[in-house]
């Protein structure tokens, strides 16, 4: 029990050199040690439009997951424009004793919204996710709405 | 390494040896107070919040004057219950670990209800969702409902600003708070508190 008290100061040496004030400030806001706050736990890195499609992608914590029937996208702007229905990889499926057989995601998710042909591209997404922990909790479904930024073509050489 | 990385590397050690020495007056002090309680759970360590920032906002008490609305529409607060050793259980239909547990505290609130033990369960939802649910969970305690973002505001006012769920804290019937629980409850540990605080009833 005792050694506890010994590695739990030297872990905060390890915490305090790589996370650095990043990691502090998460601890802070999520008011519970050692728990994410969802916007750090399921991060929504980019909105990005190549060609005929808008790439979302989130960066997800280790030991979190996203639901893949809890992901809901829409244009803001222009209101109410119509988009194709994403395309989403294959999830890892996870047995929920409530929910049955579902499939979620962990790491990372790229989610491709086709743009339909004739309607005008969404310069602003509302994107809606929710997600667990490992550990034993869930998150309330969040919902953001992100800039849609135009992909640089491809510089040649 | 320069100086400025000498100050950080300080720093830092500063900051680790105050939090491992914070653990360990924490978990030797016994009893402490409420505001000073850090959270139960998988999230219960390893390195807890200091103490100034757990007292800061952080009530030791039921805050006054919440309104929550139960399924058959009536106005409740936390001054209803006062009397009685209470647990608030904030749950929602999205959140697995939360059915998990519902079942174990029927049981509970069935043992010991009888004795002045209540709980109750506000959900951060659709009211709408709640009410298609709770016919099958079959709650044998109040439910209570509110908008998403007023419930989470009240978890906030409770010490959990994540809004993870399950979250729960056993408040006496004095209306200080004496526990808060980020995650299920171990119903053996649930059930042992239960004992030791009714058996302080005079």
């Amino acid at each position: 029990m005792k050694m506890r008290w010994l590695v739990a100061p030297l872990a905060g040496i390890v915490f305090s050199g790589a996370a650095g004030a990043d990691g502090l400030w998460d601890k802070k806001r999520a008011g519970e040690p050692g728990l994410l706050p969802a916007e750090s736990a399921f991060q929504l890195v980019s909105a990005e439009r190549t060609g005929d499609a808008v790439q979302i992608e989130w960066v997800i914590a280790p030991g979190y997951y996203l639901y893949r029937k809890r992901l809901a996208f829409e244009s803001v702007t222009p209101a109410g424009t119509a988009l194709g229905e994403a395309k989403l990889p294959q999830g890892a499926n996870l047995h929920d004793e409530h929910f049955g057989n579902v499939e979620v995601y962990r790491e990372t998710l790229r989610a491709t919204l086709p743009l339909i042909h004739g309607k005008a591209a969404p310069q602003q997404l509302r994107v809606r996710y929710q997600g667990c922990a490992d550990a034993g909790v869930c998150y309330p479904p969040v919902t953001r709405v992100v800039d849609v930024v135009v992909a640089a073509p491809a510089v040649k050489p | 390494m320069d100086t400025r990385t000498t100050v950080i590397v300080a720093a830092a050690c500063v900051f680790a040896a105050a939090a491992g020495y914070g653990l360990y007056t924490t978990q030797e002090k016994a009893p402490v107070a409420a505001n000073e309680l850090p959270v139960s759970g998988p999230f219960a360590g390893p390195v807890p919040a200091p103490v100034a920032e757990a007292s800061s906002g952080v009530p030791d008490k039921a805050p006054a004057g919440v309104k929550l609305v139960d399924l058959e529409g009536k106005t409740h607060g936390f001054e209803d219950w006062q009397g009685k050793l209470l647990v608030v259980n904030f749950w929602a239909t999205w959140c697995g670990p939360c059915l998990h547990e519902i079942p174990a505290l029927i049981k509970i609130q069935e043992q010991y209800g009888a004795q002045g033990f209540q709980i109750v369960g506000p959900a951060v939802d659709d009211v709408e969702a709640v009410k298609a649910q709770a016919p099958k969970l079959a709650f044998n305690y109040p439910v209570l409902v509110g908008s998403s973002d007023d419930m989470l505001d009240l978890m906030t006012q409770l010490g959990n600003t994540s809004g993870a769920l399950p979250f729960s804290v056993v408040i006496a019937p004095d209306g200080k708070i004496l526990q808060r629980q980020l995650g299920e409850f171990s119903a053996v540990e649930l059930a042992g508190l239960i004992e030791e605080q009714l058996a302080k009833k005079p």
